[in-house]
């Protein structure tokens, strides 16, 4: 087979497969579909204020702008023991029955590792930290626009200087 | 009735049959359909097209619903396949879940493994290094096993001839215990991964970091755009499938090619049950194939038979295959099918991290696994209290350098960060083990699988040995690492059970004298030459090389003889 043409075939076909459905949780639905964890519509409003006090919304978008507190909810529900996932839901009962402004200072608190603070919501509070900023660096937005991800990258540089990054 | 019954018998008649579509059967097709045999090749899972086959290949990490992980619920239902490396979102599709085929485990063993036609080849770690006589003299060097019935010199040639069409990417290091190929060029090592070979070189002169020799098309030439695979394009999603065809694999390279002679039958959902021995004939017939969807068992014949099973497989397929001839196990007169199993131990790792040349980084990804560490101990002469030695993995990288420990904007700009952080570097642990009859897979007498076939008992253990030349790997790494200036050395005793590795070898091992061995020279079995086995099952003792690469040279081998045979009316 002639390179060019084997070339072209291959990217046709590649090209083809990459009309996949991408963007499964983008669907303006308010809630998803939960298999462990119970939540209603104000906790999980709730869930997105503090994953927005996490990443916010600057010149580029925020958690809520992204849905990350959907991607947490998921995450949690399908990945995480029971113990764990109890542990969430108390904890978010927890700062759901916050006064708003009481919430924020719990979340910087929390984020400062204050003793005194209720230890479920503590461990609740690391748990949706860690999978906002899982969610942010994996979402569409910054792999596409911030820190690009590449699925063709085609080349390896083992000596690529650090100035011209 | 009796015409219908010999029409039935003449169509499901074939020159050869190969059991098996991985890395070896797929070599063994690709062998016999070029030289003019009508050949079946039976594959006892599902079939996967190239590329088609492919559904995850071009997926952005977004695109999947848990961001590559295995959720909780996959990960309970299957304790040992969740342990694998590759065993994510990604791929899963092509690894077997622990309850679609059980085995008893007398011992720990995570069985890994991949039923569908290209088996492994399409998720292997694509590592390719070439054997030498240090290797195949080890055993009777060092007083363990049996001799190879073959030496370097056998081999060498099939070794240019699998490296030429799969496409090995690699230097010409000039070191005897890694003998040079075929190779296209290889990928290069980066800043800190140079630096560790020069610094090996300087303190030790005889501890080597070459570039891994790896099957990934670094520039492709006409063979390779003949079987329809372009360049690697450096994806590093090679689990997945390659839509380029950028590195080997039996659906990418072998099995079209096969399929494009016209003389391959490929049976994709066909367990083989047992190779039929015929007393008065004295040899085998043909293979008693299970359809594992309907059940349905069928007779398949031919004059020569290839089991290239994966090797546990293959030695259950021979213990399962008997007869009056042969009451123990197909070609089982020494009594040692199933025995003298080993494996490779990776079961250490250490990681360090280094503050100089922070000038440089890299770009874009490589393919080919970074550095590889050819064994250096015991190489010319016994010199420790353990038998033989262990290559390693080495590999260097930077990632940005982030601090996440606040929250707000300040985070959001950490996370964005493009600085890089310092170096780390790793490197894993690949050690020879000594093949010993305590080490072995037999019938269960009770349990059947899904198709009524004996499940398997797995009885490998680590010994001794084993547990010296971990010390000794994490002793001399330290070191090697202290030597370097690497701060922060952590050593990772990973203490995992055999079969992680993914290099089970053995129980159908090759050796001159039918007595102790149960294939000669050509991979025949000694009681029944017209079987032939060419896979992992054959293999008298390990060393620590990636094994595929000499997999695919014996099936080339094995079948080139077996024709030859044939012509001769041996066969």
């Amino acid at each position: 087979m002639e390179r060019r043409l084997a070339i072209k075939q291959v990217l046709i076909l590649a090209g083809g497969m990459m009309v996949l459905p991408s963007c499964l949780r983008e669907s303006g639905k308010a809630s998803i579909e939960l298999k462990n964890l119970d939540i209603d519509l104000d906790q999980e409003n709730i869930l997105a204020e503090i994953t927005e006090m996490i990443i916010p919304k600057t010149d580029t978008p925020g958690a809520k702008d992204l849905k990350l507190h959907l991607f947490v909810l998921k995450m949690v529900d399908d990945c995480y023991e029971k113990k764990d996932q109890q542990i969430f839901s108390k904890g978010l009962e927890y700062v759901c029955k916050l006064e708003e402004g009481e919430r924020k200072q719990f979340v910087i608190d929390a984020n400062a590792k204050k003793e005194q603070l209720n230890g479920d919501a503590y461990n609740f509070f690391n748990m949706v930290k860690d999978r906002t900023i899982g969610g942010y660096m994996n979402s569409k937005y910054v792999m596409s626009n911030l820190v690009i991800w590449e699925l063709v990258p085609g080349r390896y540089n083992g000596y690529f200087p650090v100035k011209n990054i | 009735m009796s015409n219908l019954n010999i029409d039935a018998v003449k169509k499901n008649t074939y020159d050869a049959i190969v059991i098996g579509s991985g890395i070896s059967g797929g070599w063994a097709a690709k062998e016999f359909t070029e030289k003019g045999l009508k050949t079946l090749v039976l594959e006892r899972g599902r079939d996967v097209k190239h590329i088609v086959d492919y559904p995850t290949t071009n997926k952005y990490p977004y695109e999947f619903e848990h961001r590559g992980e295995v959720t909780l619920a996959i990960k309970k239902e299957n304790p040992v396949i969740s342990k694998c490396y590759a065993f994510k979102e990604d791929a899963m599709h092509f690894f077997v879940k622990d309850n679609e085929h059980p085995y008893v485990q007398e011992k720990p063993f995570d069985w890994i493994r991949g039923y569908q036609v290209g088996g492994k080849s399409i998720m292997w770690a694509r590592q390719t290094q070439r054997w030498s006589d240090l290797d195949f003299e080890g055993p009777l060097r060092d007083d363990f096993a049996v001799d190879w019935p073959i030496r370097y010199k056998d081999i060498a040639p099939w070794y240019s001839y699998v490296e030429k069409f799969a496409g090995i990417s690699g230097n010409s290091d000039g070191l005897p215990e890694l003998p040079d190929g075929e190779f296209l060029p290889g990928f290069p090592l980066n800043a800190v991964e140079d630096y560790f070979k020069k610094s090996l070189k300087d303190k030790y002169g005889n501890r080597h970091v070459i570039s891994a020799r790896c099957a990934h098309l670094s520039q492709p030439k006409q063979i390779h755009f003949d079987q329809g695979r372009v360049k690697c394009q450096n994806r590093n999603l090679c689990q997945r499938g390659c839509p380029f065809g950028g590195y080997f694999s039996s659906n990418a390279s072998t099995l079209p090619w096969a399929a494009k002679t016209g003389n391959l039958t490929l049976r994709p959902f066909s367990v083989v049950e047992s190779v039929i021995y015929d007393d008065k004939l004295g040899k085998a017939t043909g293979v008693r194939v299970i359809d594992t969807n309907t059940k349905e068992v069928t007779e398949y014949f031919a004059k020569v038979i290839f089991v290239n099973a994966a090797a546990i497989n293959t030695n259950l397929i021979l213990l399962n295959s008997k007869s009056s001839r042969f009451p123990n196990g197909l070609g089982n007169d020494s009594g040692v099918l199933g025995k003298y199993v080993a494996f490779h131990n990776y079961s250490a790792r250490i990681n360090a991290e280094y503050n100089g040349l922070k000038e440089f980084t890299t770009d874009g990804r490589n393919p080919g696994g970074g550095g590889y560490i050819p064994r250096f101990r015991n190489l010319l002469k016994q010199e420790t209290n353990f038998k033989r030695g262990y290559a390693a993995g080495f590999g260097a990288y930077r990632t940005a350098d982030t601090d996440t420990s606040g929250i707000g904007a300040d985070l959001k700009s950490q996370l964005l960060t493009k600085k890089p952080g310092p170096w780390k570097v790793g490197s894993h642990m690949m050690g020879e083990t000594i093949p010993k009859e305590s080490n072995y897979v037999s019938l269960d007498a009770d349990k059947k699988d899904p198709w009524g076939i004996p499940q398997l008992k797995i009885a490998i253990d680590y010994d001794d040995n084993d547990a010296k030349m971990k010390k000794d790997y994490i002793e001399q790494l330290s070191e090697m690492f202290t030597e370097a200036g690497f701060k922060n050395i952590e050593v990772n005793d990973a203490s995992q059970a055999p079969g992680l590795d993914i290099h089970e070898m053995g129980g159908v091992r090759m050796g001159h004298d039918p007595k102790t061995s149960m294939l000669n020279k050509w991979h025949q079995l000694h009681a029944c030459k017209n079987v032939f086995i060419t896979d992992g099952a054959c293999m008298t003792s390990t060393s620590t090389q990636n094994p595929s690469l000499t997999y695919m040279a014996f099936a080339a081998r094995a079948v080139d003889y077996a024709v030859n045979e044939m012509k001769k009316g041996e066969l």
